[in-house]
């Protein structure tokens, strides 16, 4: 019955055995790297499909297994696997964007000498995100949690001898880092707490479910914020999201799959896992939501000034995560999920995309483009339908699954609703800004010798395009399928008009606004600039953030560590310094006896003797 | 009795003490060695006639201690000659090269 | 499994590193692939056969195993009370879960430094001699069962390390040697000092014959462990037959030794204000010395504090834990603050194993099995780790000539695996999951966060600051734009290759299966506890 389940721990394999070969293989092998990649990306995806669409039948029952990875007396760390709806889902998300990105980068990474290493780091990161969706608890979790940020940060430095591509991997370890450790913090502390040191999900699941009461509600808010931090820096949130936009230093395949559609959402997806520990905390709720909401309309803010191609959708990522962690801190799990799942598609469509477009002029920058749009038609089109689809324009997929999380807005909070609505303005604004610059109007300095991308590239963004189109059509505001199977709870349908049309609204408003102020040959960001200067700018400068941190952390951790080297000169040093001077000026006191007279030595012997005899004589005298 | 000869033999002893660790020069350095051994030679003398046992042990010894002292001085003067031609001076406060 | 028990196997091990250095004296000094074969095969020989015993050894049964015993010399001493008094200096070894991996450890770490050596030029003969006087010191302060034969050992390795600074070092070799012998050196006498007061009190047994009873002083760990861990019988014992009980340990004299072995073992480790020694070790000595150093000598601190700190005084360490574990705190984050500061990458690497023997003090503080499984896992993977970072160093020098990181750059185009391995060994030493940092680090965190939370929040803070000092260097090194001069230099040789590819290979299979290792340490970890339980529960 459930047999694929069972063997679901092969699916992560798959790709580990494709590392293992091209790693053993070595840069030789070219073509091979790229078969060996794809293929085991193709093997892991339909083992996936298969794991779905068992699923898929009616009354599924979940299966997990795990073994002792550590025993340690009468504790006992594990590791192991579980396959629910949710993670099936995941699954096939992760092959198959997984897979298209592979067969895209045969195209895209033709020309570069280490194909074979970039094959590799890619299989390595698509068995750590399988890995990560398969975890059956929160350890095997943050296992993986560590590993796919390791890829990333791989992946990220691939070009590494540029200066800019080895920061920006730094930037993004780190970074992701400080989240992890929130993470690792929220590990111990459940460990401790939970009821036979458990760490599984459905243990957790069990406990902060159930009544409550066997953890107190500081603590579960303590465990949640934690959790959280962890979600913030994996998925970019602020305010740990400035390392996503420099993560696009990386191949472009790279940031659609690692940056757009898979890596990034894993923080979303571990507050879905552990969502009854949120559930247990409405101020953890509150914070989720709110956070998530800032980080939507800030980044969009952010995006509408950038003129880089792959940062803008940098930025898009980000605002869009954000809507996300607004849903889930709204209490709508399965709206963010159902996003989580439509965006993957669509904001992979348009890196890949992108990612046609830059190879094909050489330059990220948006001001050089201009006019491609009919010199590359498939690139175009597709990446109009992922624009149309970011945008939330019917019936393409962003509509329906924005549409699911508005609607879980409007009925909890307005105010959130209200950001949530702004920024569906701004991101259909930015994306005819970027689609109008970078595709219409007149042909731009870099891409006059634009030529349309070879096959492999193009069918992947097809496909892509495709999914992006019709994934809304699983939960529509009357049907809630997904809802109901994620959830295994009869949803009632949640259609509000209210919401449809005024989500309709900000869409349009948005497209023709940017339509207005960049449709009509005027090529710059100039127009806005003139309209309100100061915004601007400190919207071109991403408010600064990276200057603060600069100030923040950096400065002063070096301020730290030129007090403590003093400490360590100076203090320490000193104190190892003045007792070997202590020595050796005792040492030359010695000397200064030690004079090579037989006489001198003699006197100190005769002296000693009368001492010894003044001392042996005053005993007697006393006693 | 006793007393006068020890205390005769204390004083020729501080003497040569003072010769010994006073004089730089080496000659007279050996020769207030040998008035110190001469002082416990009237010692050991005065004992074995009028210590609480006499016997003439320490008779015998102070020839023993003679015998050595002359043997000691050969020696003695024999290195001082050496160190003489060496170094071309009998004051003891030049001789402390096995210092370094 | 019962093969192994019928041979001395643990006198053979420890010797051979000894037969190999007789063997080199007999070799002409200047043939010197015969010199790299003896050394070679000396340091494989109880490379296997520790292996053999690591997979020989019950890991159910906590005791002391293949234990060896021989009387050497035995002193009467005169007494004013009843039976015969006897000092006695024997031949003591034995090992249990705690010494176990250490040995297996030395065993890895030296054979894979010899292969390393090949970088030494001057005066070979010599070199591999201290080496493998070093070994034999290491192997016998690891397996020792008595105060005494550690005691001896330890110091063997002192002069053989001075040797090695001194002659072979780089420029300022002599005053990083003197340096290196006058801390040790005052360590050890502080250490002796605390051994002939535990010796002198606790390390007695009686033996009854049909004349009359013996009593005999030993530094047996076992009389020791057995005395102090049952004080009560102990007081009896010597009350009924002299009287009255003139070697009680009373707790003024219990703190003492307990704060002298602290501070001896301390300086070895080393703990926060007694650090700059090793520094200069880090800075001065040869590569493949500091393999050793950092990888090996520095847990024979760590060794000493856990068997003889914490294993015979549970009582005033426990006491003492939040003392350790803001001792561990300390090193941990000011090493990595300092690390992040260096301009030289061995320097780097020096306030690294700081910070990571930070570590090490958090998982003994911890005071529960969980934690000081994960202390003794961190010695062991930080002994892996260390010694595979100063592999690279070695061959980086040996290629570049210098180990600054601003005349360094863009090194992973030039050489791939080398870059590749310095890579890997940076990731597993900032604790990414799947290599054995990891482990270490979240097993020690784990136990230290049953007692202490705000310390624990404040490690992971020094864990994170471990991934900005690390990555700093590391990808300074490989990354970015090649320098000029550096171009044309090329990748590892099969003889460097080797090694790097073994201890990287310990340190994935220690990350991805790390029951090899806690299994076995678990039955003398859970014994302590236990030990531990039943002295709380006495008190």
């Amino acid at each position: 019955m459930d047999f694929f389940a069972k063997i679901a721990w092969i699916i992560p394999l798959v790709p580990l055995i494709s590392f293992l070969v091209l790693m053993t293989l070595g840069r030789g092998f070219r073509k091979a790297g790229v078969w060996i990649g794809s293929i085991g990306a193709l093997g892991a995806f339909v083992l996936s499909l298969l794991v779905l669409t068992e699923r898929l039948k009616p009354h599924a029952v979940d299966y997990s297994y795990n073994f002792s990875w550590i025993s340690i007396g009468e504790y006992s760390l594990r590791i192991g696997f579980e396959i629910t709806n949710l993670t099936a889902l995941m699954l096939v998300v992760v092959t198959l964007v997984g897979l298209l990105v592979n067969i895209y980068s045969a195209g895209y990474m033709a020309s570069d000498e280490r194909i074979t290493v970039f094959y590799s780091y890619v299989s390595l990161f698509t068995f750590s995100m399988l890995g990560l969706v398969l975890s059956d608890n929160l350890l095997s979790f943050y296992l993986f949690w560590e590993l796919v940020g390791v890829c990333s940060f791989l992946l990220v430095g691939f070009w590494y001898a540029r200066p800019a591509a080895r920061a920006a991997a730094k930037k993004a370890f780190i970074v992701t880092r400080i989240g992890d450790a929130g993470l690792l913090l929220a590990i111990l502390v459940l460990f401790w707490n939970m009821p036979g040191h458990a760490l599984d999900f459905t243990m957790i699941e069990s406990v902060f479910g159930g009544q409550g009461g066997v953890i107190t509600s500081g603590i579960t808010t303590l465990i949640a914020l934690l959790l959280f931090l962890g979600a913030v820096g994996k998925s970019g949130q602020f305010p740990l999201h400035v390392w996503l936009p420099d993560a696009m230093e990386g191949p472009t395949p790279i940031s659609a799959l690692i940056h757009a559609a898979t890596m990034v959402a894993a923080g979303v997806f571990l507050i879905a896992r552990t969502f009854p520990i949120f559930e247990a905390s409405p101020a953890a709720m509150e914070t989720v939501a709110y956070v998530g909401a800032f980080t939507a309309i800030f980044a969009a803010v952010i995006a509408l000034a950038q003129n880089d191609l792959k940062r803008i959708l940098a930025y898009s990522t980000i605002s869009q995560l954000g809507y996300m962690m607004l849903a889930l801190g709204l209490g709508a799990m399965t709206g963010a999920i159902f996003h989580l799942f439509t965006h993957a598609f669509f904001k992979a469509l348009l890196f890949l995309a992108a990612g046609s477009v830059i190879h094909a002029v050489h330059t990220g920058d948006i001001r050089e483009m201009g006019g491609i749009g009919s010199r590359m038609r498939i690139t175009a089109w597709t990446f109009a339908i992922g624009a149309l689809a970011l945008a939330g324009i019917p019936p393409l997929s962003g509509f329906w699954s924005k549409d699911a999380i508005l609607t879980a807005a409007l009925t909890q909070n307005p105010l959130l609703f209200t950001v949530g609505l702004l920024t569906g303005f701004c991101t259909a604004l930015y994306m005819t800004r970027l689609f109008v610059l970078v595709f219409l109007g007149k042909s731009g300095s870099a891409a006059a010798h634009a030529k349309e991308s070879p096959r492999v590239m193009t069918i992947p963004l097809i496909m892509l395009a495709v999914f992006a189109a019709v994934a809304g059509f699983v939960d529509l505001p009357w049907s809630g399928w997904l809802s109901t199977w994620l959830s295994d709870e009869v949803i009632t349908p949640h259609a509000s008009i209210v919401v449809i049309v005024l989500s309709i609204a900000a869409g349009v408003l948005g497209i023709g606004t940017g339509w207005l102020l960049y449709g009509r040959g005027k090529t710059t960001s100039r127009s806005i600039a003139n309209w309100m200067p100061g915004l601007v700018k400190v919207a071109e400068r991403k408010f600064y953030i990276d200057e603060l941190y600069e100030i923040l952390f950096v400065k002063s951790l070096r301020v730290v560590g030129i007090c403590l080297a003093a400490i360590d000169t100076y203090i320490i040093g000193g104190v190892v310094k003045l007792t070997g001077a202590a020595a050796s000026a005792a040492g030359r006191l010695g000397l200064r006896l030690q004079n090579g007279q037989v006489q001198t030595y003699g006197v100190a012997a005769v002296l000693g003797v009368v001492a010894i005899a003044l001392v042996v004589i005053g005993r007697r005298m006393l006693s | 009795m006793l007393s006068s000869y020890l205390t005769l033999a204390a004083i020729l002893f501080c003497i040569g003490l003072y010769g010994t660790l006073a004089k730089r020069n080496a000659i007279i350095v050996l020769l207030s060695l040998e008035l110190m051994l001469n002082a416990v030679n009237l010692n050991l003398i005065a004992f074995s006639k009028y210590g609480a046992i006499p016997s003439l042990t320490g008779q015998l010894f102070s020839i023993f201690t003679i015998t050595v002292a002359a043997a000691e001085a050969a020696i003695a003067v024999a290195i001082l000659i050496a160190l003489f031609r060496a170094r071309g001076t009998v004051l003891v406060d030049a001789f402390n090269r096995m210092r370094r | 499994m019962s093969g192994l028990e019928q041979i001395p196997i643990l006198s053979i091990i420890l010797l051979s590193p000894l037969l190999g250095l007789v063997i080199i004296q007999l070799l002409p000094g200047q043939r010197a692939n015969w010199l790299k074969i003896a050394v070679t095969t000396a340091t494989l020989l109880p490379l296997a056969l520790s292996l053999w015993l690591y997979a020989d050894y019950d890991r159910n049964q906590g005791a002391v195993s293949y234990s060896e015993t021989y009387s050497w010399v035995q002193a009467p001493l005169k007494m004013n009370v009843g039976g015969d008094w006897f000092f006695s200096f024997q031949y003591a070894v034995g090992i249990d879960g705690l010494s176990l991996p250490l040995l297996l450890l030395t065993a890895i770490v030296t054979a894979m430094a010899a292969l390393a050596a090949v970088h030494v030029k001057k005066r070979r003969k010599s070199f591999f001699s201290w080496f493998l006087l070093l070994e034999f010191g290491m192997i016998g302060a690891f397996i020792a069962r008595d105060l005494f034969v550690f005691f001896v050992f330890f110091e063997i390795t002192l002069v053989a390390m001075y040797f090695l600074i001194g002659i072979w070092g780089y420029y300022n070799r002599e005053r990083a040697a003197n340096q290196f012998l006058i801390y040790n050196g005052i360590g050890s006498a502080i250490m002796l000092i605390a051994f002939v007061m535990l010796v002198n009190t606790a390390g007695f047994h009686v033996i009854e014959t049909t004349q009359s009873l013996q009593y005999i002083y030993s530094g047996s760990y076992s009389d020791i462990i057995r005395n102090l861990s049952d004080p009560s019988a102990y007081v009896n014992l010597t009350a009924d037959s002299i009287g009255s009980n003139p070697f009680a340990l009373n707790e003024t004299k219990q703190w003492a030794i307990f704060i002298l072995l602290l501070v001896a073992f301390g300086i070895k480790l080393p703990v926060f204000p007694f650090h700059s020694w090793m520094l200069k070790v880090h800075q001065e000595a040869p590569p493949a010395v500091v393999m050793i150093h950092s990888g090996i000598l520095l847990k024979l601190g760590a060794y000493g504090l856990l068997r003889f700190g914490l294993f015979l005084f549970p009582v005033q360490a426990r006491e003492w834990a939040s003392v350790l574990a803001i001792l561990g705190l300390i090193n941990l984050l000011y090493g990595a603050i300092l690390a992040f500061r260096q301009q030289e990458f061995k320097l780097v690497l020096a306030y690294s194993s700081i910070s990571h023997m930070g570590i090490v003090l958090i998982g003994l503080a911890a005071f529960n099995e969980i934690g000081l499984q994960g202390a003794l896992f961190q010695l062991i993977s930080h002994g892996l780790i260390s010694a595979l970072l100063f592999l690279i160093v070695g061959s980086l020098y040996e290629r570049t000539g210098t180990t600054e990181l601003s005349r360094l750059g863009g090194l992973a185009r030039s050489m791939p695996f080398i870059s590749g391995v310095l890579l890997a060994a940076g990731l597993a030493s900032l604790g990414l999951p799947g290599l054995s940092g990891f482990v270490g680090e979240l097993l020690s965190l784990l136990g230290l966060f049953e007692s202490m939370r705000w310390v624990t929040a404040l490690a992971v803070v020094g864990i994170v600051l471990t991934a900005v000092y690390i990555l700093r260097s590391v990808l300074k090194i490989t990354f970015g734009p090649q320098r000029e001069g550096l171009t044309a230099i090329r990748d590892a040789r099969f003889v460097e290759a080797l090694p790097m590819v073994v201890l990287l290979a310990f340190i994935i299979l220690l990350g991805c299966y790390p029951s090899v290792l806690t299994d076995t340490v678990q039955t003398s970890v859970g014994g302590f506890m236990d030990l531990l339980l039943a002295t709380r529960a006495g008190g």
